[in-house]
């Protein structure tokens, strides 16, 4: 009797001594710490896994290259491949190729995947030229592709971003200098870190300054070091082929628009000083051509506004090892998996279904693809409108050059704005109402440039503008620099023959090696 | 002359004694293991505890909320939910993101009612049929899960 009430006292004595000792003071969300024995300058991944085996492990999930969303996903399919996957898909945008007419993308585009493979397939992209010495683009196409950025930069300063492409290929490690931990991190504090060279520059010149970011800014900076539109610099503005973030006038297309009126050193007429990417081989159109714009979309979205930043979504919390939680570094599309909708969107969402959550973004995502291609099929209109127009034999217009130039500015403006989201990643649901605004945009600027062109030949040319667009000007499906050495080829297509002829040439470059 | 007290009568007042010191000790845990202290103390609990402390419902117990009021019920349910936690804690596995059960949604929707009685007689029946649980639109007030989530979350936790 008296041993069971010691116990039963003990027991209580217990209870209440790990009640009293337990009450711990739960602290301010503060990011640990970490003190690592990497070098300041370290930039290999896998030096960084024996520290961070767990993150590490998600990090190497981005090698899944198998599974595609209904909008998105990560085979990395041809854009303008109507197909089954694994060379297209089902929503895809068949006039890129014609739209792009004598710009490298033209070659090539393609899904992209996860960030293991962003150095592997620069490397291997049709855009840049391997059929010769001379890659045609700037060391600059690696700023956003490798982590050797961080060695180089201070190795050759501002000279870097013209040098020769291909000069570096031999430089890289496929997998360990590939997008990776010192992108993002300092690798003995592992402390978030901006290392892009346009976004310091960008900031600095909004008077901001990525050092003094809080860290819900940082989750997002991170990713704007590259998930955004960007330019390289004409020579006249200083480095020459230096990437330039375009927001000093603001980061909306109209304000990006209004940007690219300056910076360029052109001399043509109607265009003196405006930027230009390049010249439409078929209209002869001096374009800007947009890249993946997702932080200028995202900041003043629903998300965005709201201060949900990137990493919210797209580096959700995952316990891994046991209890603790890191942040996935798993960066792909949250919609593959009920249970990645629930550890990303159930965060926040904790009363909605993965279902529920996902027929929302696909709400948007539908009503912007179609608005998308519609608006791609007049961008095509406009195009051989104004080739048509400028071909036109018949009466003409006393101010035919101006309603030239008129038409001309709109094609540049209509292709720019649907670029815009095409570009961008998410299909719209970054910022609905900013994508389909976008594109109503880019269908009146379209429509615009068709009737100046019209106006322009007195309607001579109306005729030719009648029916279904896809008649009148089909898809290209094949091209490439290859094809491009084939006069057949050329002959194929009425807007081919707008290209020359390429030296027949075989392949110099087969990745990071020379071709054998 | 005084009889000392037989051994009977100082066994019933050791016992009652005994008793009372039991009885407070309970008393005194119930309430320390109600707190969001105690609560907190498991770094899985972190986010919890952290959005409540800045909430305008800071200076009640997590349990105000998250138990029935009364005695025996209350003693049930936060030996069951102890139990299951303890167990998830130890040998089961934590989700990703941790939400309440159906259970627990029901009891804490009993807790806004109990101190919310007097506001809600104001509202009309058909209101509260509208939505099953008050936070259906008082939404920020299940641990402001609106919020980015770096003022409510850190690795490690």
């Amino acid at each position: 009797m008296n041993r069971m009430l010691v116990m039963v006292c003990c027991a209580a004595a217990a209870l209440g001594a790990m009640a009293l000792v337990s009450c711990t003071e739960v602290p301010e969300p503060v990011t640990p710490s970490y003190t690592t024995t990497l070098s300041a300058t370290e930039i290999k991944n896998s030096a960084f896994e024996e520290f961070f085996p767990v993150h590490y492990r998600t990090f190497l999930e981005n090698n899944d290259d198998s599974q595609m969303t209904e909008y998105s996903g990560s085979i990395p399919h041809e854009k303008h491949l109507c197909e089954d996957p694994p060379k297209g898909w089902k929503y895809c945008q068949p006039y890129l190729k014609n739209l792009w007419m004598g710009y490298p993308f033209s070659y090539e585009y393609n899904r992209a995947r996860g960030h293991t493979y962003a150095l592997h397939d620069v490397l291997d992209i049709d855009r840049i030229n391997r059929y010769s010495e001379q890659a045609g683009l700037p060391s600059t196409c690696y700023n956003c592709k490798t982590t050797k950025m961080v060695e180089w930069i201070p190795e050759y300063g501002d000279e870097f971003w013209a040098m020769e492409f291909h000069q570096f290929r031999e430089e890289v490690d496929m997998d360990d200098h590939t997008i990776g931990c010192a992108t993002c991190h300092d690798p003995q504090t592992m402390d978030l870190r901006i290392t892009s060279v346009p976004l310091d520059a960008a900031l600095k010149r909004q008077g901001k300054d990525w050092r003094e970011a809080s860290r819900n800014e940082m989750r997002s900076l991170v990713c704007a070091q590259c998930h955004v539109e960007y330019y390289f610099q004409d020579k006249k503005f200083g480095a020459a082929a230096k990437p330039v973030f375009p927001w000093d006038l603001g980061m909306d297309p109209e304000n990006v628009y209004e940007y690219y009126k300056d910076h360029g050193s052109t001399t043509r007429e109607g265009f003196e000083g405006h930027f230009i990417d390049w010249t439409h081989a078929v209209s002869d159109t001096p374009m800007i051509k947009i890249q993946h714009p997702e932080y200028e979309t995202w900041y003043d979205g629903p998300h965005g506004a709201a201060g949900v930043a990137c990493a919210d979504c797209h580096m959700n919390y995952r316990r891994l090892d046991g209890k603790k939680k890191i942040s996935s570094h798993r960066w792909t599309s949250p919609l593959k998996s009920p249970e990645m909708i629930k550890s990303a969107c159930g965060q926040c969402h904790a009363d909605k279904s993965p279902e529920y959550l996902k027929e929302r973004v696909i709400y948007t995502q539908k009503r912007t693809w179609d608005q998308l291609l519609a608006a791609q099929e007049l961008s095509v209109k406009a195009h051989e409108a104004v080739r048509l127009a400028s071909e036109y034999a018949g009466y003409k217009r006393p101010d035919f050059d101006q309603l030239m130039i008129q038409a001309r500015e709109r094609v540049r403006k209509g292709g720019m704005f649907w670029d815009w989201v095409s570009a961008e990643n998410s299909a719209g649901f970054h910022n609905p109402a900013k994508a389909l605004e976008t594109l109503a945009r880019s269908q009146q600027a379209s429509q615009e440039a068709v009737n100046y062109a019209m106006q322009a030949t007195n309607y001579g040319i109306a005729r030719n503008l009648e029916g279904d667009i896809k008649d009148i000007v089909p898809p290209i499906t094949e091209h490439s620099r290859k094809l491009q050495q084939s006069q057949e080829h050329l002959d194929s297509h009425k807007w081919l023959g707008y290209l020359p002829l390429l030296p027949e040439a075989d392949l110099v470059w087969d990745l990071n090696r020379r071709a054998q | 002359m005084v009889q000392p007290p037989g051994r009977g009568k100082v066994a019933v007042l050791v016992l009652l004694l005994v008793g009372a010191g039991l009885y407070a000790g309970m008393a005194f845990s119930m309430k320390v293991t109600d707190q969001p202290e105690f609560c907190g103390s498991c770094h899985v609990m972190y986010e919890a505890v952290r959005t409540h402390q800045v909430s305008p419902h800071a200076n009640l117990a997590c349990n105000e909320c998250h138990a029935p009021e009364t005695g025996v019920p209350k003693i049930i349910f936060k030996a069951r939910a102890g139990t299951k936690d303890f167990y998830q804690n130890t040998l089961g596995d934590v989700f990703d993101v941790i939400h309440t059960t159906d259970k627990t949604k029901d009891v804490v929707n009993e807790s806004c009612i109990r101190c919310h009685s007097m506001t809600i007689l104001n509202v009309s029946e058909k209101m509260i049929e509208a939505k099953p649980y008050c936070t259906d639109c008082h939404r920020s007030v299940p641990h402001m899960s609106k919020l980015p989530i770096s003022e409510r979350r850190v690795s490690d936790e």
